[in-house]
C-alpha cells in the first residue's frame, strides 16, 4: 500500500463505485410502476426463479443453442472475478494463500482465453459485428487484458506494473461503457423476474 | 392522405422533442435498467421468429433494442452526451425515427420470447412499448393500425360493426343454438341486467366466425350459466391501444368494458378467447385507468376449466377424435400467465392432444401479434416470420390446431394456406362444444338462461 500505482487503482475503484452508484440511482429515479391489477403469482418467487432455474440451459434456448459461447462467457466472468480477488490481496499487501495461487492463475488465464474467444466471435460473426460499437471492443479488451495480466503477473512479477495500469484503466472505464452491466444485470433480472412472477408466468410450469 | 413517410419528413424539432418527452415519460426504473444493461452478446437472435426466418442484423432483438437504447444513451446518460461515438449513442432525428418505426412496429410482435432468452434478462417489449408510445405521440402509428383503434373509439368495436348488425347476429345465433340444442329456451341473452357474467367477444366472431360465439353460448347453456352479452359498447374485448401504445386511447377503450359492467350490474367480466384482449383488460387496463376494477375478471378458458372440474358440464373426448395441438398466444400465456386451464380443458375434451415444441411461455409467436395483423405494410414479413409456427405445427402431425385467440386464428389461417398445413383451426370453446354431453334440454333455472 502507499505505492503510487496502488493509490491510482484505489482512486479509480472509488470513481467506479461512485459513478456506478450515481448511474444506478439515476435509473432508479425514473420511478416505480404502480401495479393495480391483482397479482396472479408471487413477485419474489419470480425473482428467485429468474436468478436460478431461468438461467440454466433447460430453461433457456439461447444457452442450449450457444453452449460454447455460454461456457466462454462463464469462464470469462469467473476469470474476471478471480482477477479482482487477486487485486484485492495485492492492494491489501497480503500474500495470496498458497492453496489458491494456482486456481487463481488458471481461472484468470482461462478467463482471458474466454474473453479472447468472445472477442473473436464478435469480430467474425456478421450480425454481432453489426451490433457492436467501439465500447464493445474496448470493454472486452480491457477486461481480457486485466484477467490475462492478473494470471501472468503472478508468474512474472515484472508484469505487475502493467497489470495495475490496466486495472486502473478498467476501473476508470467501468461506469462509462457496457461493463456497467455489473450492476444492471442484477436489477434487470430482478425486474424481469418480478414482472413474470406477478403475472404468474414465473416460476415456469413447464 | 399524407403518408407516414411524408409525416416523418415534415417532423419539426418541436415534434421530435415531444416524442422524446413522451418516451421519457413512459420509462420507469425497470426500463431504465434494461436500457443500461444490454451487452450486445447477440444470443437473443434465434429466440426471435423474425430472425429465425430471415437471419439479418435488423431482425436481431438486440439490434432493435439498440436503436432505442442509442437514443436513451444520447439524451439521458452522461457518457452518451460526452462520448456518443464510443458508447453508440445517437440523437433522436428523422433517420432514427425511421429506424424506430421499422424496428418496433415493423419487426416486432411484442411477443417477449427474447426476454426469456436474454443473457441479462431485459424485458424488451416494455422498452418497445415506450418507443411505440413516442411514435404515437408524433402521429406515426401505421395508419391501418391506428384506424383499428379509431374504430373502437368511434364505434365501440374495432370493426365498426353497427349495433343493429351486432344484435341481428346475436339473435340469429340464438335461433341456431336453439336448433342445435333442441331447446327453445336456449338463449344468447342481450343486456340482461343483474346477470352474473358479462361475456365479451372479439368482433371477428360476429363478423367472420359466428360459430365460435355460438360454441361459447352452447357451453354457457350447458352449464346453465347466468350470463349476458351487451348490445352497446362494452361487448368488444379487443383493445388495439395495447399495440399503438397510446395509453389514453387504450384507457378509453377499456372504459367501455367498465361502463358495460356498471350499466348491466354484472359481477364477473369474462374475456373470450383473445390473447391481447385478455392482456389488455386483465393486466394493462387498471394501469391505463389508474384504478382497480370493482368486479372480477376471468378468462373464458378459466370458466370452462371450472365447469369441467366441478362437473357442471361433461364432455366425451371421443367426439373429438382427431389429433389436436394447442397454440399458446403470447399475450395470454407468456405475458398473461394463463397456460394450464386450456390444457386441462383440452385433455378432457379431445382424444389425442399433442404439445408443440417448445410450448407454454417458450412457444413461438404465430407472427400476428403486436398489431401485425392490422399493418398491411409489414404483411410479407408477418407471413415469413410465421414460418416458425408453421413448422411447429407440422412437427406435431396434428389435424386440428386450437388457438384461444382470434388474432392468432387469423394469422394461423393465413399460414395454413401459405405453408399448406392442411389443418383445421378452432377455438377451445369449439372443441368443448363439440364434445358436450347433454341429455336433452337442461331444466330451466328461472333466470331464462337455459
Amino acid at each position: 500500500m502507499g505505492q503510487p500505482l496502488h493509490l491510482a487503482v484505489l482512486a479509480a475503484a472509488a470513481w467506479a463505485v461512485g459513478a456506478l452508484a450515481v448511474t444506478w440511482l439515476r435509473a432508479r429515479g425514473f420511478g416505480r410502476r404502480v401495479l393495480l391489477a391483482p397479482a396472479a403469482g408471487d413477485r419474489s418467487a419470480g425473482v428467485c426463479y429468474a436468478f436460478t432455474r431461468a438461467m440454466l440451459p433447460q430453461a433457456k434456448e439461447s444457452v442450449r443453442m450457444h453452449l460454447p459461447s455460454y461456457a466462454a462467457g462463464m469462464v470469462f466472468h469467473l476469470g474476471t472475478f478471480a482477477a479482482f480477488g487477486v487485486l484485492a490481496f495485492v492492494l491489501a499487501g497480503v500474500d495470496l494463500p498458497a492453496a489458491v495461487v494456482w486456481p487463481a492463475r488458471i481461472a484468470t488465464l482461462a478467463g482471458a482465453l474466454g474473453g479472447l474467444a468472445l472477442l473473436a466471435k464478435r469480430a467474425l460473426t456478421p450480425h454481432l459485428r453489426g451490433l457492436s460499437s467501439p465500447d464493445d471492443f474496448v470493454a472486452n479488451l480491457l477486461t481480457t487484458s486485466f484477467a490475462a495480466l492478473a494470471g501472468a503477473a503472478s508468474l512474472r512479477p515484472q508484469l505487475q506494473t502493467a497489470w495495475l495500469v490496466v486495472a486502473t484503466m478498467l476501473l476508470l472505464y467501468l461506469p462509462i461503457g457496457k461493463i456497467r452491466h455489473c450492476i444492471f444485470f442484477f436489477s434487470s433480472r430482478a425486474y424481469l423476474g418480478a414482472f413474470f412472477g406477478y403475472r404468474g408466468t414465473f416460476p415456469s410450469a413447464s | 392522405m399524407v403518408t407516414i413517410e411524408e409525416r416523418i419528413d415534415a417532423l419539426t424539432e418541436r415534434e421530435l422533442q415531444h416524442g422524446l418527452d413522451v418516451f421519457r415519460s413512459k420509462l420507469r426504473a425497470a426500463e431504465a435498467s434494461y436500457l443500461n444493461a444490454c451487452v450486445h452478446c447477440g444470443l437473443c437472435a434465434e429466440s426471435c421468429h423474425y430472425f429465425r426466418m430471415e437471419p439479418t442484423l435488423e431482425n436481431v432483438p438486440a439490434r432493435k433494442l439498440d436503436h432505442v437504447a442509442a437514443v436513451f444513451r444520447r439524451h439521458f446518460t452522461t457518457a452518451g452526451r460526452l462520448a456518443p461515438g464510443l458508447v453508440g449513442a445517437r440523437g433522436f432525428d428523422r433517420a432514427m425515427v425511421r429506424a424506430w418505426l421499422d424496428a418496433v412496429f415493423g419487426r416486432c410482435s411484442l411477443c417477449g420470447r427474447c426476454s426469456l432468452n436474454c443473457t441479462i434478462g431485459i424485458g424488451l417489449p416494455r422498452v418497445f412499448r415506450a418507443a411505440r408510445a413516442a411514435l404515437a405521440a408524433m402521429d406515426l402509428v401505421p395508419d391501418d393500425l391506428q384506424a383499428t383503434v379509431d374504430n373502437s373509439l368511434r364505434h365501440g368495436n374495432n370493426m365498426a360493426i353497427t349495433r343493429e348488425d351486432w344484435v341481428d347476429t346475436v339473435q340469429w345465433l340464438e335461433e341456431e343454438l336453439q336448433m342445435e340444442t333442441g331447446d327453445p329456451e336456449a338463449r344468447l341473452p342481450l343486456d340482461r341486467h343483474g346477470a352474473k357474467m358479462l361475456f365479451t367477444v372479439n368482433p371477428r366472431e360476429p363478423k367472420f366466425f359466428p360459430l365460435s360465439l355460438q360454441a361459447s353460448a352452447k357451453v354457457f347453456w350447458a352449464a346453465r350459466e347466468d350470463w349476458t352479452l351487451a348490445s352497446d359498447p362494452g361487448w368488444d374485448l379487443t383493445n388495439y391501444g395495447l399495440f399503438n401504445c397510446n395509453d389514453e386511447q387504450a384507457g378509453q377503450i377499456t372504459q367501455n368494458l367498465v361502463d358495460a359492467m356498471a350499466r348491466l350490474g354484472c359481477t364477473t367480466l369474462v374475456i373470450g378467447e383473445c390473447g391481447h384482449g385478455f392482456g389488455a383488460a386483465r393486466w394493462e387496463g387498471p394501469e391505463w385507468l389508474q384504478r382497480t376494477y370493482p368486479f372480477e375478471l376471468r378468462s373464458m378458458l378459466d370458466v370452462m376449466d371450472e365447469y369441467l372440474e366441478s362437473g357442471r358440464i361433461t364432455v366425451d373426448p371421443a367426439r373429438n377424435a382427431k389429433t389436436v395441438t394447442l397454440h399458446d398466444p403470447c399475450n395470454l400465456v407468456r405475458h398473461g400467465g394463463v397456460s394450464e386451464p386450456q390444457r386441462r380443458v383440452l385433455r378432457r375434451s379431445v382424444s389425442r392432444f399433442v404439445e408443440m415444441t417448445p410450448s407454454r411461455e417458450h412457444n413461438f409467436c404465430c407472427g400476428g401479434g403486436g398489431g401485425q395483423l392490422a399493418m398491411a405494410a409489414y404483411k410479407d414479413r408477418r407471413i415469413r416470420s410465421g414460418g416458425m409456427k408453421a413448422q411447429q405445427i407440422k412437427d406435431t402431425g396434428a389435424e386440428i390446431v386450437v388457438a384461444p385467440c382470434h388474432n392468432c386464428i387469423d394469422q394461423l389461417m393465413e399460414l395454413n394456406k401459405e405453408y399448406r398445413l392442411g389443418v383445421q383451426i378452432k377455438t377451445v370453446a369449439e372443441m368443448v362444444a363439440e364434445a358436450l354431453v347433454t341429455d336433452g334440454p337442461p331444466p330451466t333455472d328461472g333466470k331464462g338462461t337455459t
